[in-house]
């Protein structure tokens, strides 16, 4: 019996390996491959059967989409790096206080509320973009950061998952607070804010990479080069070299993956905690 | 922010004179609606005043173009019941949202299963599958349309060694959803794996011991027990890979424009067409109103189909 279960213990963890060794490759090669012939002249690439190891890596085709007139990597960085960071600080700074009042604070009308919020987020977000669209270009805030940062600040998904953070610390602490003489603004931001850390990066990690990687809003409220963000600039070096120098296109992708690389790096415990914890925001 | 901050026993001098005595109730009422400000403000502007104006617009001729915006009624509706264009997208969308929320549920739920075996580094195979959700949809496609090239691309390469002859992925208007389905199961199946992950993990060992003590082989606890108490976590992954994956768009934007034909078209790209390249905004306002009623059916529809099996 006990042999038994040793060898269906083994067999699970045979199949288990062999799942696993699969699916990595599965998304490992196909980086790798780009990666690879992002090192190589646009002869090597195009030819059959296709290399797969550069005979001379260079790093030709990373100078090329850095430095060509048409293409601003540079710019399209920064951008994205401006616009995400903004409205991240944007929909913590709006959505914390928000979600404190529906956890802790009784007014009239608070549970009608919170569920005319939750209804809306059932409706798809194509909904509000011709509107709001319209909106930026009599605002005149086409082709700026404002488009970028403030519509969708307003985050319910945010509010609901702080809230039901909030709703978690326990109430005692902050009785002890009011002893102390604080008021509600104290209570909010000294006991409740540095105890929900957590929620806070996990919130702001997966709003800044939702904005970062969003393609249809940037695409249709910036219009100039300079303007534009990564993924939007992505899709015109593609349109624009995908024929003749695919290459340096696969340098572009690669360097705009960079940045995400590091974040991940750095936060991917917290990246992976969080997915459970927000459920992904409600998406991928 | 100060009326909010009321401070019992902080004594009666932080309260200007001609300021009259509100009680604890309806300071703590005052307090939430200025915590709520911010937010109703600007929820108000960007998604309560737009979700109306989308409706309001799309009772109306309203081009982007022309000064005069008559009002149609339902015009734009009944055009839209005729206009092929829309219901090919759509079956399009249908098509690309059934294989690739198939795709990425059987391969996440295939992941999770093996990294929630005792196997050494299983974080860092979860770290390693989950890596391209983070990608941006503009790197994948950039990535992918170059792999599925018909004439250079590696992935014909590794089908040559079985003796398959090159295939026109994205070129062959049968093939092209397929191919840019399993463009995006590689790009999405994270996010469903680790859902699964944290749903295996909910399921309590015993259940497993008693079974294994009855003789149960693992196809039955599989079967028995995993399947049927992940059910709720496969109710959630699949009405949330619905609702995403029928937005698509940036793949065949990026991969395809469409094509070849309109073989890869989408609703969101229809969208996009008619109300920034065809300046018809009321009847982009139109398709917009329509897919959110069609997002609302098919969820309920799920809701149904799934719960309704549950007899534990």
């Amino acid at each position: 019996m006990a042999l038994m279960h040793r060898r269906r213990a083994w067999q699970n963890r045979f199949w288990a390996y062999l799942v696993l060794v699969a699916l990595s490759l599965f998304v490992f090669l196909p980086m790798l491959v780009v990666i690879s012939q992002s090192l190589m002249t646009n002869m090597e690439v195009t030819r059959w059967p296709p290399q797969i190891v550069p005979v001379h890596p260079t790093l030709f085709n990373y100078n090329d989409v850095l430095t060509r007139q048409d293409l601003r990597l540079d710019l399209w960085l920064r951008n994205s790096m401006v616009a995400a960071t903004g409205h991240t600080l944007a929909v913590l700074v709006i959505c914390a206080p928000a979600a404190y009042a529906f956890a802790r604070l009784r007014f009239r009308g608070s549970n009608a509320l919170f569920a005319i919020l939750l209804l809306t987020i059932m409706i798809p977000s194509q909904v509000t973009l011709i509107p709001n669209y319209l909106l930026m270009r009599d605002l005149k805030w086409l082709d700026s950061f404002n488009a970028l940062i403030f519509p969708g600040a307003a985050n319910v998904f945010g509010v609901f998952l702080l809230r039901q953070f909030f709703m978690q610390i326990p109430q005692e602490l902050e009785e002890a607070a009011v002893m102390d003489g604080a008021g509600y603004l104290r209570r909010f931001t000294q006991i409740v804010l540095p105890l929900s850390s957590n929620a806070l990066t996990a919130l702001a990690i997966f709003v800044f990479l939702g904005h970062y990687n969003d393609l249809f809003w940037p695409f249709i409220v910036t219009n100039s080069l300079e303007t534009r963000t990564l993924p939007v600039g992505l899709t015109i070096l593609n349109s624009a070299y995908g024929m003749q120098y695919r290459p340096m296109v696969l340098a572009g992708a690669v360097l705009s993956t960079i940045p995400i690389l590091i974040v991940y790096i750095i936060f991917q415990r917290r990246i992976i905690q969080g997915v459970t914890l927000t459920g992904g925001m409600g998406g991928r | 922010m100060t009326g909010a901050s009321a401070r019992p026993g902080a004594g009666p001098d932080w309260r200007p004179a001609w300021l009259p005595e509100i009680n604890l109730k309806r300071r703590e009422e005052i307090a939430a609606w200025l915590f709520l400000t911010p937010f109703l403000i600007f929820f108000a502007v960007f998604i309560g005043r737009a979700m109306f104006a989308a409706v309001q617009m799309s009772f109306y001729d309203w081009h982007a173009l022309r000064p005069s915006r008559p009002f149609v009624s339902f015009e734009n509706y009944e055009e839209l019941l005729r206009d092929d264009v829309f219901w090919f997208a759509l079956k399009n969308t249908i098509v690309f949202t059934a294989m690739t929320v198939a795709g990425t549920t059987v391969v996440a739920l295939a992941a999770a299963l093996a990294v929630t075996q005792p196997v050494r580094q299983a974080n860092f195979f979860r770290v390693l599958l989950y890596m391209p959700s983070l990608f941006s949809v503009g790197a994948v496609g950039l990535i992918w349309v170059w792999l599925l090239n018909s004439q250079f691309g590696v992935i014909n390469y590794g089908l040559s060694f079985f003796g398959i002859r090159p295939v026109n992925w994205l070129g062959d208007p049968a093939l092209v959803l397929p191919a840019l389905s399993l463009t995006t199961i590689w790009w999405a199946f994270g996010f469903p794996m680790l859902i699964f992950i944290a749903g295996l993990q909910g399921i309590p060992e015993h259940l497993y011991e008693a079974a294994r003590i009855d003789g149960a082989n693992g196809r039955q606890l599989f079967f028995n027990i995993t399947l049927p108490l992940l059910r709720p976590t496969i109710l959630f992954v699949t009405v949330t890979g619905v609702i995403g994956h029928f937005q698509v768009y940036g793949q065949p934007f990026i991969m395809t424009n469409g094509g070849p034909g309109r073989s890869s078209y989408t609703v969101i790209f229809y969208f996009y067409h008619t109300a920034w390249a065809s300046f018809r905004m009321g009847y982009g306002a139109a398709v917009a109103v329509a897919l959110a009623v069609i997002m609302a059916v098919v969820t309920v529809v799920q809701f149904l189909v799934i719960s309704r099996r549950v007899e534990y």
